[in-house]
């Protein structure tokens, strides 16, 4: 797996790995070997002590919803309803998916879509669980489900 | 270091720009400041450009542009960068340039030509001003970033959508007094709260707009500034803060940081206090960045800022006339210029020319500009004499 798989956009990190955890159905954040400073997103270098040995560790995702939004008006890229429909569905419209970001109990927040909840059900507070999830053109990001 | 003065200022029009490219743009605020501080091109030292995005301009070094199209070269000019701060981050840099002797005279232009790519594409070069690596993959735009600070904010302070909307109400009705507005048109309430919803909760009318333009000032030191002009108004206080790239890691989604450490900073250099302040710009590149402003500079209490919309006090007759000008709301946020457009509108103020916006008696001005959604920030403080 590239990490472009799940970043639509940058190519090259020290943390592709990241890409293939996901894939493999788990999230995961680094902590520094030295001080101990968890990380998400995961980072390679520690902006606490400038180590740079990091450990990859697993995420429990259960967490509350710190905020949130739906964007109807989405960057090229995703505006696939608009770009990939040829007439007669050219009047289809592109459907927004809520996104947000989780807090989880250790402090770590985790951004994701919310594809399974109608957005007057969401709010502040509410409680969710940050699950991986595999697309069927075989990218992977991550959601957030009840 | 010495101190420094504006001594000339310029504004294009503002708004979507067909009839002129880049370099043309910035060619009209330029030959205004000049005529403004009664000297020629030859007579400034040193250059400094703001421009944000080389995606906007399709071009790389943007600046280039601009210096030859002035007929500058061979004298110094550079390109300062600071996403949509850029216009302050360059009269910083060019205060810093007279401030430290290096040169007497400094011409600050910024410029942005937004409107060079669609709105699809626009939104989609605003939304890597987050963190393209970790924020992008979920689709997030300029407006979804402000949206979730506001999401947050309503359920924090109970700051409401009406309260948002008042917001871009006031600023609408500022911008029908400023003819260099791109939109000049009154909102209602109800049209705010009807429009089409770009981001939850933000609405069409709580969007700034995509727009083009350019501005200029030059600056001078005090020596020069008593030499060329009647009004110089001096930069008496620089405050430049930071924050976090990504929302996710921010300690308070309701707090801009960087705002309050630019602001602090910039209070304390120029000896002066948030109640000192007579008529501030403040970066409402969406309603719930005015409301955050007016907390994070020390206007209000934090959680305080609807309220502060919803009485009416940074109207002209209120406690601190907010973004008169209509503001990138209603002004229009051709975002590498507007810092820099904001430091022209404090001029015009302090020097009594600002007409029916005009906040009487005004001493001392602030202008607030943020890149993204906070990850730099630049406050300046104005006094006159």
């Amino acid at each position: 797996m590239e990490f472009k798989d799940f970043s639509r956009s940058i190519n090259h990190t020290k943390l592709d790995k990241f890409a293939d955890y996901l894939a493999s159905g788990k999230i995961m954040g680094t902590t520094c070997k030295k001080c101990g400073s968890r990380y998400y997103p995961p980072r390679a270098d520690c902006k606490k002590c400038f180590s740079d040995g990091m450990d990859w560790v697993e995420l429990k995702g259960r967490g509350k919803l710190i905020t949130f939004t739906s964007i109807n008006v989405p960057p090229d890229y995703f505006d696939v309803g608009f770009k990939n429909l040829t007439p007669p569905f050219s009047k289809a419209r592109y459907t927004a998916c809520p996104i947000g970001i989780l807090r989880l109990d250790n402090g770590l927040s985790i951004m994701g879509w919310i594809p399974g909840i109608a957005l007057k059900e969401i709010s502040v507070g509410l409680e969710l669980v940050a699950v991986p999830v595999t697309l069927p053109d075989g990218t992977v990001t991550i959601k957030l489900c009840d | 270091m010495r101190r420094v003065a504006i001594v000339g200022i310029g504004n294009g029009k503002f708004g979507i720009r067909k009839d002129a490219s880049l370099r043309e743009l910035a060619f009209e605020p330029v030959k205004e400041c000049l005529d403004d501080a009664g000297i020629s091109l030859g007579d400034v030292d040193s250059m400094v450009t703001g421009i944000a995005s080389d995606e906007f301009s399709l071009a790389f070094q943007p600046s280039a542009q601009i210096h030859d199209y002035l007929g500058f070269n061979p004298k110094p000019n550079f390109r300062v960068e600071g996403a949509c701060a850029s216009g302050s981050m360059a009269v910083r840099t060019g205060w810093l340039t007279v401030a430290s002797g290096i040169a007497d005279v400094v011409l600050v232009v910024a410029a942005e030509k937004m409107n060079e790519v669609n709105t699809g594409v626009a939104t989609e070069i605003l939304g890597r001003a987050g963190d393209s690596t970790w924020e992008y993959p979920f689709g997030t735009s300029f407006p979804g970033y402000y949206a979730m600070i506001a999401s947050a904010h309503m359920d924090r302070h109970g700051t409401t959508e009406e309260q948002l909307a008042m917001v871009a109400v006031k600023n609408h009705h500022y911008g029908m007094m400023n003819p260099l507005a791109h939109i000049q048109k009154e909102v209602s309430l109800e049209m705010v709260l009807n429009s089409f919803v770009v981001a939850h909760p933000l609405k069409l009318y709580d969007c700034c707009l995509i727009s083009d333009g350019a501005a200029a000032i030059i600056l001078a030191s005090e020596e020069k500034a008593k030499e060329i002009s009647k009004k110089p108004v001096w930069i008496t206080g620089l405050g430049c803060g930071t924050d976090t790239l990504g929302l996710n890691e921010r300690r308070d989604l309701t707090t801009l940081e960087g705002t309050v450490f630019a602001a602090n900073q910039a209070y304390k250099m120029a000896g002066v206090t948030p109640d000192d302040i007579d008529v501030a710009c403040v970066h409402d590149c969406f309603t719930i960045g005015e409301i955050c402003a007016y907390e994070d500079l020390g206007f209000c209490k934090k959680g305080e800022g609807g309220k502060m919309i919803e009485e009416k006090q940074t109207y002209l007759d209120g406690k601190i006339p907010v973004n008169v000008d209509g503001g990138l709301k209603s002004k229009g946020h051709p975002i590498g210029a507007t810092g820099v457009s904001m430091s022209v509108e404090i001029v015009k103020q302090l020097r009594e020319e600002a007409g029916k916006r005009q906040v009487k008696g005004a001493e001392t001005g602030l202008s607030h500009n943020i890149a993204g959604s906070g990850q730099a920030v630049a406050v300046h403080i104005y006094q006159r004499d």
